[in-house]
């Protein structure tokens, strides 16, 4: 086991490493990062505006009339509704800030390019809507990523620069500096859009989400064994001690937003939340797999407190308790420590595959709703289980249920790590 | 001194700075010491004099340390054993050896 670890030590945690710190997937990752706290309202807007409690909507409608929950709705339109507008100005922001470019003007130029590329209404009296949400976001990515890339590659290049007399203004010179850069991206962009348009007779929104994205996520967000794989590699970074949600957060968020998105959109519009598409989510992990942080640490505190006799075990439950309740694990993980420790890496990655499976079989039967909220991972458990399922007790039985699983299963190997420390404090005496 | 530490989210590191900060009275030391989430280091970077990873994110290191090159600012890891138990003390020390 010892030399296993060694192995994928050597091997697995720099390419994990590379993967971790790529310039793009930064970006992307800093992107979603951006637009979290707008997503968050938004989808609690939603989740008031249909809340299947009918003394609430009542109470509701009476005290401000049938229209209150527009309030709600226009939070959409401003945050979920724009998602890959959103996010694709994050995208190009932290992408450009990373080259040292001017990051806002890049961010600029990618929100104008997406634009060019955005289909409009059948009657041309507007852009259609739907491609400036999810369903538009792997192309907004995608031109914020090429926008930026060619951006600061273009301002580079002295000759494109337009050089202003001096006692121009800074800001006037900067301004100019861009006209020409600018002007490059924006007809390549356009003259793209128009040969995508005249060749194919559709939009590149509409090319890459029928073949890329909406097959990618109907995969990722309805499959057992896709949640399995993706349990299995967030437990196997973080055993290295690496923060493995964060790493395949860029892939997560790209698949997962979206998917959640449907969701809640359907929802909203009166899907009872066992009916809404997707199974696998984001909140699936963070709120029925994470209890805790990632491994259901609570369930290994609650063990420690359980069978632990040594002090340093002892003392780590103690000290991680609290912060455990906000799912926030990294005493936990680094100072019992779970992170290359051979006896607790197993349960660490066990526990969460088992709880996945369990909750995909919840869930899939009916017995539990749907993730219909986007309920922020640090939201405490039996809270998040009754949010994240548009406010169903059986969300809180399963969670309930899982988290006495994952203490049943770390008892024994706590019990045996406790003893390796009780032996250690006994030399050590 | 003033010391930022970077974690993902800025929130498991924050539990540290409370330790820190006590460590660093007990020395008598002038210290400013706070957390935040790594995107937003360039925010900061003009007003630090040492920043520290937390371990789960040490694969950002040479990232970070090419970040802070131009400012001078020294960047390194946290002890994972430092980091797990909390120990402010060590820490500081740690902060110490960094910035001579």
């Amino acid at each position: 086991m010892n030399r296993f670890i060694q192995a994928l030590e050597k091997h697995f945690v720099p390419i994990a490493g590379k993967i971790g710190s790529q310039r793009h997937l930064v970006a992307i990752r800093d992107g979603f990062v951006l637009i979290m706290p707008l997503i968050i309202i938004a989808s609690f807007a939603v989740l008031i505006n249909g809340l299947p409690i009918e003394a609430f909507q009542k109470a509701m409608a009476s005290a401000f009339g049938e229209t209150w929950k527009q309030l709600g709705s226009g939070i959409w339109n401003g945050s979920f509704a724009i998602l890959a507008i959103l996010v694709g100005i994050g995208v190009s922001y932290n992408l450009a800030k990373s080259y040292q470019v001017n990051a806002i003007s890049a961010a600029v130029l990618s929100f104008g390019s997406t634009i060019i590329f955005v289909p409009p209404t059948k009657d041309a009296s507007g852009l259609t809507l739907a491609w400036l949400g999810a369903q538009g976001l792997f192309v907004s990515i995608l031109i914020a990523i090429i926008v930026t890339e060619l951006y600061r590659r273009l301002v580079k290049v002295k000759s494109l620069a337009i050089k202003m007399p001096k006692g121009v203004p800074d800001g006037v010179a900067r301004s100019f500096a861009d006209l020409l850069p600018a002007t490059i991206i924006f007809i390549l962009m356009s003259a793209i859009n128009l040969i995508i348009n005249v060749l194919a007779k559709i939009s590149l929104f509409e090319i890459i989400f029928n073949t890329i994205q909406k097959p990618l996520t109907s995969i990722l967000s309805s499959s057992l064994p896709s949640a399995i794989i993706v349990a299995i590699l967030i437990h196997l970074l973080w055993s290295f001690g690496l923060h493995g949600t964060n790493i395949l957060g860029p892939i997560m968020d790209s698949v997962y937003l979206p998917a959640l998105e449907e969701n809640i959109k359907a929802f909203g519009k009166g899907v009872a939340a066992t009916d809404v598409p997707h199974t696998i989510t984001k909140p699936f992990f963070d709120v029925f797999v994470h209890m805790g942080g990632a491994g259901t640490t609570l369930a290994l505190i609650a063990a420690i407190f359980i069978v632990a006799k040594s002090q340093q075990y002892r003392m780590m439950g103690r000290l991680s308790g609290a912060p455990g309740l906000f799912n926030i694990n990294e005493p936990v993980l680094f100072g019992l420590p779970i992170v290359l420790n051979p006896i607790l890496i197993i349960p660490f990655i066990l526990i969460p595959v088992v709880l996945t499976i369990i909750t995909y079989l919840a869930i899939s039967s009916g017995f539990v709703p749907k993730a219909v909220a986007l309920v922020p991972w640090n939201v405490p458990p039996i809270i998040s289980g009754y949010l994240v399922t548009g406010g169903a007790i059986s969300g809180v039985i399963l969670q309930v249920i899982n988290f006495v699983i994952a203490v049943v299963l770390y008892l024994p190997f706590i019990k045996m790590g406790d003893n390796q420390a009780v032996k250690q404090q006994e030399n050590a005496s | 001194m003033r010391i930022l530490l970077l974690c993902s989210a800025g929130m498991s590191t924050s539990i540290l700075v409370k330790k820190m900060q006590e460590a660093a009275q007990k020395k008598s030391m002038d210290a400013k010491i706070w957390a935040a989430p790594a995107s937003q280091l360039h925010d900061f970077i003009n007003e630090v004099d040492v920043i520290l990873l937390g371990p789960q994110v040490r694969y950002l290191l040479s990232d970070i340390q090419k970040q802070a090159e131009p400012y001078g600012v020294p960047v390194d890891t946290v002890n994972p054993m430092h980091y797990g138990t909390v120990n402010g003390e060590a820490v500081i020390e740690h902060v110490l050896t960094l910035k001579k």
